[in-house]
């Protein structure tokens, strides 16, 4: 058999970091879309999306650190960071989305089943 | 609307073909991984055996050979080896014999629920020790407490007296209730259990071989 | 009090029969959190009930409840929307009304057979007539072939009804997704001597119903109850309904590779389920952005209008569905992200953190939507206009989500003591995993597990008291 991926030991103390930096990664990718998606919506002012860079860097270096802790191929590292560099667009993408179909179907009331 | 230019991102036929293609892209490529499967995963023959071939899920007869799980350099992990012939219950079983015993070895192991306990391979419920590689577990090694315990010389005698009457023994507060198990089910289960640890399972449970080595060296474990 | 069940407004036969449903589910959500708690118990004092009713029998009844009451709430949900969506009166209602009884007798009898015969003989018997003894589906043979003949009438009564009334967008995700989460169950109905052949089928059941099917069904129930209780536009729902069933199963499906890491299944699982289970979050977060979305941007409307009062017209049915939002995300998302990773998994899977997932995840994900469908379901029964949270519901609300969320993070804290202890250091050997579950952090852990239980049942009992009252209540109010 050929040789493949080897599974590195992971410390006993590197256990709680894991847990907490893959916890925060979520946590900063939700507070990323939100806060570009609601400020561009009006909910929240404009001077909110700085904020929502910042969490998007934040969570771009918790990734990059998770994978440095568990120990990741230098690959898999690299397309984790140009995946980051994707979803730096995702919530712009997303927020087109949702002004464009409301432009759209705007004259439309359909609430029933009749379409 | 025709003169509008309407953007296909906003159109709902647009996304609904999308999610045809990709809901049906993933079930074929999961189809056809699940072919791949499931011939690594079918149980070899007794031939694969004697051949000293190696496979995901040997034949039932592996429960006439030593079965060992130790780190591989080559893998990163620990895998089981199947080493030299050794006798079950104190005989050789033939291929018949020893495809029967894990049938009902199985089969008691649905019917008495150990899963609801137990985890096998990882996955049942968390009340009591992961079976994966209860086989090779210290507890019933010559070293370990369960043969004198039990007053049995081999480690499947003692496994098996252990399971017919397991609140008999206890090693913990929280005991394995009695379920009515007979000889004959108990020898089903130990085949069963010997048969698991012969599956490669990619490492899984990580370090037990290492703790194994620690116990024969008669390092303890106390806190 | 009791009155209330038996007032009803139904405007089709669809619904009276979805009622019927849910009031089944409740008692069996009932049953499964007091066996939950005789179980837990079991963890504290292992002399409780033992050899009387183990830990074992305790166990099956309390995942078999779960799997069960959520069924029964879902095909409940079905019907409940069937004749908004189509337009038609269900056809051959009458035939589901029968399915209904046969597999409420089946229910009893297997349930019945479990808690006072408990375990069988090692013979096939046993599997046909008592237990399969596999987590989840333990159900006997027998009753999984009832189970296939009832959903096959269920799915006769939509599928007809479907194909005959307006086939709305909504309606279609449902009729596709429902024959392949019944198609699935046939894939855990054989037996087999290669474990690792079992748990590779188990799989194709447990985890394509909980990570795909059951995942899209949330989906279509959240478009619908978007559109019934707010006034969602159906097109923009439902455009995101297709966005979101794109990229459940897109991430979903192929995500079965997390639970072929280690059960004797090839390595090249380690990437295929690494990938795509960590992208299994996307599609919840872009569920959660558009509930709260639609919700905003409906309201901001009708305050444009000039309206003043909110546009829910059913307050506790809205609350859930909220709920479901972000335990949907924190449950299914950050719970089941943070070990599903291969590095992370060898050493978390079968540890108390499947159990802290399991439990925030099936509560985030689906008590909580077919939970806010019942309201919907009360709130029809009754010919109720506009319905407003209690304090019954409120308390309902908080209790149970308090208590399911400290279970959560306590079993998450016992997890990760068992990493460290029992699979880190001592390589989950019996000594380690004994080791492990005897210190005072496991122990504690556990203690408080059992007292968030508590609260989840008291919560509980405040859910079916509303259920039972707030409809008559608010007819009074209207009145």
């Amino acid at each position: 058999m050929e040789i493949l991926i080897t599974r590195p030991e992971i410390a006993i103390d590197m256990f709680l970091p894991i847990f907490v930096v893959s916890t925060l990664v979520l946590v900063f990718g939700v507070g990323y879309a939100a806060l570009i998606t609601l400020s561009k919506m009006g909910y929240f002012s404009k001077k909110w999306m700085p904020l929502g860079y910042i969490f998007w860097a934040l969570q771009t270096y918790c990734l990059y650190d998770l994978s440095v802790m568990i120990q990741s191929e230098p690959f898999t590292s690299k397309v984790l960071m140009i995946a980051m560099v994707a979803y730096l667009f995702v919530p712009h993408l997303y927020f087109r989305l949702i002004e464009d179909t409301d432009e759209r179907y705007k004259d439309t009331h359909t609430t029933s089943n009749k379409i | 609307m025709a003169n509008e230019n309407l953007s296909v991102w906003t159109s709902i036929p647009f996304w609904r073909r999308s999610a045809a293609w990709v809901t049906g892209f993933a079930s074929i490529l999961l189809i056809w991984l699940t072919f791949d499967t499931l011939g690594q995963i079918s149980m070899g023959t007794d031939e694969d055996l004697k051949a000293g071939t190696i496979k995901r899920v040997p034949a039932p007869t592996v429960i006439n050979y030593n079965i060992d799980y130790q780190m591989s350099k080559k893998r990163g992990h620990e895998v089981p080896i199947i080493g030299a012939k050794e006798p079950f219950f104190g005989k050789e079983w033939s291929v018949e014999e020893a495809a029967e015993l894990l049938h009902l070895g199985k089969l008691t192991s649905q019917s008495k629920n150990c899963m609801n306990c137990h985890t096998l391979l990882g996955n049942g419920a968390y009340f009591a020790p992961d079976l994966t590689k209860a086989w090779l577990d210290p507890m019933w090694s010559d070293k370990g407490p369960m043969m004198p315990m039990t007053g049995k010389s081999t480690r499947e005698e003692a496994m098996a007296e252990f399971l017919i009457n397991p609140s008999q023994y206890p090693t913990h507060a929280r005991m394995m209730p009695n379920l009515g198990i007979t000889a004959d089910e108990a020898k089903g289960l130990v085949a069963f259990l010997k048969h698991m640890s012969s599956i490669d399972t990619n490492g899984f449970p990580r370090n037990f071989s290492k703790t194994a080595e620690q116990f024969k060296l008669g390092v303890s474990h106390a806190h | 009090m009791l009155t209330s069940i038996k007032t009803n407004s139904f405007t089709n036969e669809g619904q009276r029969l979805g009622m019927m449903y849910y009031r089944v589910a409740v008692i069996l959500f009932g049953a499964q959190l007091l066996m939950g708690l005789i179980a837990a118990i079991q963890f504290l004092v292992p002399g409780f009930l033992f050899e009387i009713f183990d830990f074992s029998v305790a166990r099956m009844v309390h995942i078999n409840a779960l799997v069960v009451w959520m069924l029964y709430a879902m095909i409940g949900s079905v019907y409940m929307m069937i004749t908004d969506e189509t337009g038609l009166e269900t056809i051959n209602i009458g035939l589901g009304k029968i399915a209904f009884w046969i597999l409420t007798v089946a229910v009893t009898i297997v349930v019945l057979v479990y808690i006072f015969v408990q375990v069988g003989a090692g013979t096939e018997e046993s599997i046909w007539l008592i237990h399969e003894g596999r987590e989840y589906i333990e159900a006997p043979r027998w009753a999984d072939i009832g189970i296939v003949v009832v959903v096959l009438i269920f799915y006769w009564n939509v599928f007809a009804t479907y194909i005959k009334g307006t086939q709305t967008g909504i309606m279609t995700v449902m009729v596709a997704n429902l024959l392949a989460l019944a198609g699935l169950y046939l894939a855990g109905m054989f037996f087999t001597d290669n474990i690792s052949m079992d748990q590779f089928w188990w799989w194709w059941v447990i985890h394509l119903w909980v990570e795909a099917t059951w995942e899209v069904f949330v989906g279509t129930l959240a478009a619908y109850a978007l559109i019934r209780l707010i006034g969602a536009k159906r097109e923009i729902v439902e455009m995101w309904l297709w966005i979101e069933v794109l990229m459940l199963f897109g991430s979903g499906i192929l995500g079965m590779g997390h639970h072929y890491f280690w059960i004797g299944t090839p390595e090249y699982w380690w990437e295929i389920g690494a990938l795509f289970s960590a992208l299994e979050p996307v599609p919840l977060i872009a569920m959660f952005v558009h509930v709260l979305y639609d919700w905003g941007k409906e309201q901001g409307a009708a305050h444009a209008r000039g309206e003043t009062a909110s546009v829910i017209t059913n307050g506790p049915a809205m609350a859930w569905i909220v709920t479901n939002a972000f335990g949907n995300f924190l449950g299914a998302g950050i719970w089941g992200f943070f070990h599903t990773l291969p590095q992370v998994n060898i050493y978390t899977h079968g540890t108390q953190f499947t159990a802290a997932h399991g439990h925030l995840a099936f509560f985030g994900a689906y008590a909580t939507i077919l939970i806010g469908m019942m309201y919907y379901g009360v709130q029809k029964a009754n010919g109720i206009e506009r319905m407003k949270m209690t304090f019954k519901t409120k308390m309902g609300i908080f209790l149970i989500t308090f208590g399911v969320m400290g279970m959560t993070i306590a079993l998450t804290i016992a997890g990760y003591e068992q990493v460290l202890v029992e699979r880190a250091e001592l390589g989950a050997t019996w000594n380690g995993f004994f080791v492990a579950q005897e210190l005072a952090w496991y122990v504690q852990a556990q203690t408080w597990r059992t007292v968030m239980g508590v609260v989840t049942l008291i919560g509980f009992v405040y859910l079916v008291w509303d259920l039972l009252t707030i409809g008559k209540k608010t007819q009074e109010v209207e009145a």
